[in-house]
C-alpha cells in the first residue's frame, strides 16, 4: 500500500542496492559533499523532503523563493540546493546528462543525475527565504559559505548511512515510523521539535500539545503519541551535546513521566536555517511526511535575535490555502513556573503575570554549568543525571559542546566502503 | 566596598545546609524552587578572580554578576560559607 505523504504524492524511497551499482560507479566522477549535503542527500532518499526528487533547479528555487511553492503547485518554503565550486566543474568537466557519484567521509553515497548546472543570486536566496541579507543572521552566515554554482538533479542513496550509538536507536525513516504509528495505533501524531535536554517547561509544552491534538478521540482508550524530533545537525560552542538531548528526552520515557504507549523519541538530519516562520513550515512538511497529524510551535519557533516576531511561526501558518498541508499547528503559548499557584503553569490561564518566573534557558545553562542538581520542579532528577552521564561519555566531561566535542565528537553515522 | 555578586546556586540541599546555620533568608528565589545566593566581591577581587581564572567574565550588560567560574571553586566558595556562617568569605579562598 502506498504510503502517502506532503503534496498528497506517495512517498517513495530512493534507495539502491550497493551491489548493482559497483561496476557503474568506477566509471563515474566523484564529486566530495558537505555534511550538509549528505545530512539532506539522506533526507531526500528516505522521503523526509517528499514530493523532492532531488536538488532544486533553478526553476524550482526560483518559485521556492518567490512563491514558496514547487512548479507542482505544493507547499515548500526552503531550497534545498547542492552547491559547489566553479572549479570543480571545470576540473570534471560536468555537464547537464552526465551521471555522478556525491561522496561523503571518502565513501560513496550517493548517484545525481545532473539535470542542469546554474549559478543564481545568494543575496536574493537570502532575503526572500530569510528575510535579511545582514551578515550576523546564522542562515546568511551560511548561505555565504556556499559555493556559488549549483547542481540539480534527482538522486539516488547506494550506501545506507550506519547510524552510531546512541543515535542507532532513536533512527527512524519515515517508512519505519508510519509502521510503528500504525503498530502503536496511534491516530494521531503530534510533533515536538526540540534541540534541548528537557526541563519542565519543555515538558508541558509536549503535554499541552498532547491535550491539543487528541481533542475530541477517547480518552479510555488512549490513541493520540507524541513525537519527540530532535534535530540533529551542526553543532555550536554552548550548544547541548546531541547524545544528552536524545538520551535526556528518551529519560523522560524510561523514568515514565511520559507513558511508553503515548510517547517516543527520534529525531531528523536537520541544519538549521533559523528562518523562523519559513522554517515552521517545512519543520511541519517534514513531521507530516513523518505521518505525524499534528506539529506544536512554541515561542520563536526556529527564529534567532531579533529578525521575526516570536509568533510569526504561529500566524504563517493562517497563509496556507486548504489541503496544502496534511499536517495541523498546535501553537502554544509559554508555560512558566508560578510561585503563588506553586507549579508550571500556561500563561494563557495563569493571571499571576508579576510573579510568574519564567524558564530562562541562560538561567538553566547557568545551573547545569555549575553542576548544581536543579531543584525537581525546574528538571527531573532522573533527566539531569542522564546529561550528566552523557556529558562525560561523549561530552569530554561537558553537557554542552566545547572545542574539543566539536573536533573530536564521535560521528553521528559512518559510511562503509562499497565493495 | 562589597558589590559584584557571584551567583552561588542554591537547590533543596543546599538550602536545607543554609537554614542549619541560618543563612537560609539571604536567598533568593529565581526559578522553580531554585534560588540564589549572593557572594559579593570588591573590584579588586573581580580583577584576582578574572585572571586567576581566564574563562571567567564579568557580565556588565545583562547580569551585572562574575559569570562562568568553574564549578568546583563555587562548590568551595558554599562549602565556605557553610563553614564560616557567612558569606563574607572571598578573602579567604583567594
Amino acid at each position: 500500500m502506498k504510503i502517502i505523504g506532503h503534496g498528497n504524492q506517495p512517498i517513495e524511497e530512493r534507495i539502491l542496492e550497493s551491489k548493482t551499482v559497483n561496476n557503474v560507479i568506477k566509471k563515474l566522477n566523484y564529486i566530495s559533499i558537505s555534511s550538509r549535503v549528505a545530512r539532506e542527500c539522506i533526507n531526500i532518499a528516505y522521503g523526509f523532503f517528499s514530493p523532492l526528487k532531488g536538488f532544486m533547479n533553478s526553476k524550482t528555487l526560483e518559485s521556492v523563493c518567490q512563491e514558496m511553492i514547487l512548479p507542482s503547485e505544493v507547499l515548500w518554503p526552503i531550497p534545498i540546493l547542492l552547491d559547489i565550486k566553479k572549479e570543480e566543474i571545470d576540473k570534471k568537466k560536468l555537464k547537464v546528462g552526465d551521471q555522478i557519484v556525491l561522496s561523503y567521509q571518502g565513501q560513496p553515497l550517493a548517484l545525481l543525475d545532473i539535470d542542469e548546472i546554474y549559478q543564481y543570486d545568494k543575496q536574493k536566496i537570502a532575503q526572500t527565504v530569510l528575510g535579511t541579507t545582514d551578515e550576523k543572521h546564522p542562515g546568511v552566515k551560511m548561505l555565504d559559505k556556499w559555493n556559488n554554482y549549483f547542481i540539480a538533479g534527482p538522486i539516488q542513496l547506494i550506501n545506507e548511512p550506519k547510524f552510531q550509538p546512541p543515535f542507532d536507536r532513536f533512527w527512524y525513516t519515515p517508512v519505519q515510523l508510519r509502521k510503528l504509528f500504525k503498530e502503536k495505533k496511534w491516530e494521531r501524531v503530534v510533533a515536538h521539535q526540540t534541540r534541548n535536554v528537557p526541563h519542565t517547561g519543555h515538558e508541558w509544552l509536549m503535554k499541552g500539545a498532547w491535550f491539543s491534538a487528541n481533542g475530541d478521540l477517547s480518552v479510555e482508550k488512549l490513541k493520540t503519541g507524541i513525537l519527540v524530533s530532535c534535530i540533529i545537525g551542526p553543532k555550536r560552542v554552548g550548544d547541548f551535546i546531541d547524545e544528552a538531548i536524545l538520551l535526556g528526552q528518551q529519560q523522560l520515557n524510561d523514568s515514565s513521566y511520559f507513558r511508553n504507549d503515548v510517547h517516543m523519541t527520534s529525531f531528523v538530519l536537520w541544519d538549521m536555517r533559523y528562518a523562523g516562520p519559513k522554517e515552521a513550515l517545512l519543520h511541519a512538511i517534514i513531521r507530516s511526511n513523518l505521518g505525524c497529524t499534528h506539529h506544536m510551535f512554541g515561542r520563536d519557533h526556529a527564529g534567532v535575535g531579533s529578525y521575526y516576531d516570536p509568533y510569526d511561526a504561529h500566524r504563517i501558518f493562517d497563509k496556507v490555502p486548504e489541503g496544502k498541508l496534511n499536517i495541523k499547528p498546535v501553537r502554544i503559548l509559554e508555560w512558566w513556573y508560578c510561585p503563588i499557584c506553586q507549579e508550571v503553569t500556561y500563561s494563557g490561564l495563569c493571571g499571576h503575570t508579576k510573579e510568574r518566573q519564567n524558564f530562562s534557558g541562560t538561567m538553566v545553562r547557568s545551573i547545569i554549568q555549575d553542576k548544581v542538581q536543579p531543584t525537581r520542579l525546574l528538571m527531573r532528577p532522573e533527566v539531569f543525571q542522564t546529561m550528566m552521564q552523557s556529558a562525560e561519555k561523549y561530552g569530554f566531561g561537558s553537557p554542552f559542546c566545547n572545542e574539543k566535542y566539536l573536533k573530536q565528537r564521535q560521528p553521528v553515522f559512518l559510511l562503509s566502503p562499497i565493495s | 566596598m562589597n558589590k559584584i555578586p557571584i551567583n552561588i546556586w542554591i537547590n533543596d540541599q543546599r538550602y536545607e545546609k543554609l537554614s542549619q546555620v541560618g543563612l537560609e533568608k539571604l536567598t533568593e528565589e529565581v526559578l522553580a524552587g531554585m534560588k540564589v545566593l549572593k557572594i559579593f566581591c570588591t573590584e579588586e577581587q573581580k580583577d584576582r578572580l578574572i585572571k586567576k581564572f581566564p574563562k571567567a567574565k564579568y557580565d556588565q550588560s545583562t547580569t551585572k554578576s562574575i559569570e562562568l567560574l568553574p564549578a568546583n571553586f563555587k562548590d568551595e566558595l558554599f562549602d565556605k560559607v557553610i563553614e564560616k556562617k557567612s558569606t563574607n568569605i572571598l578573602s579567604e579562598v583567594l
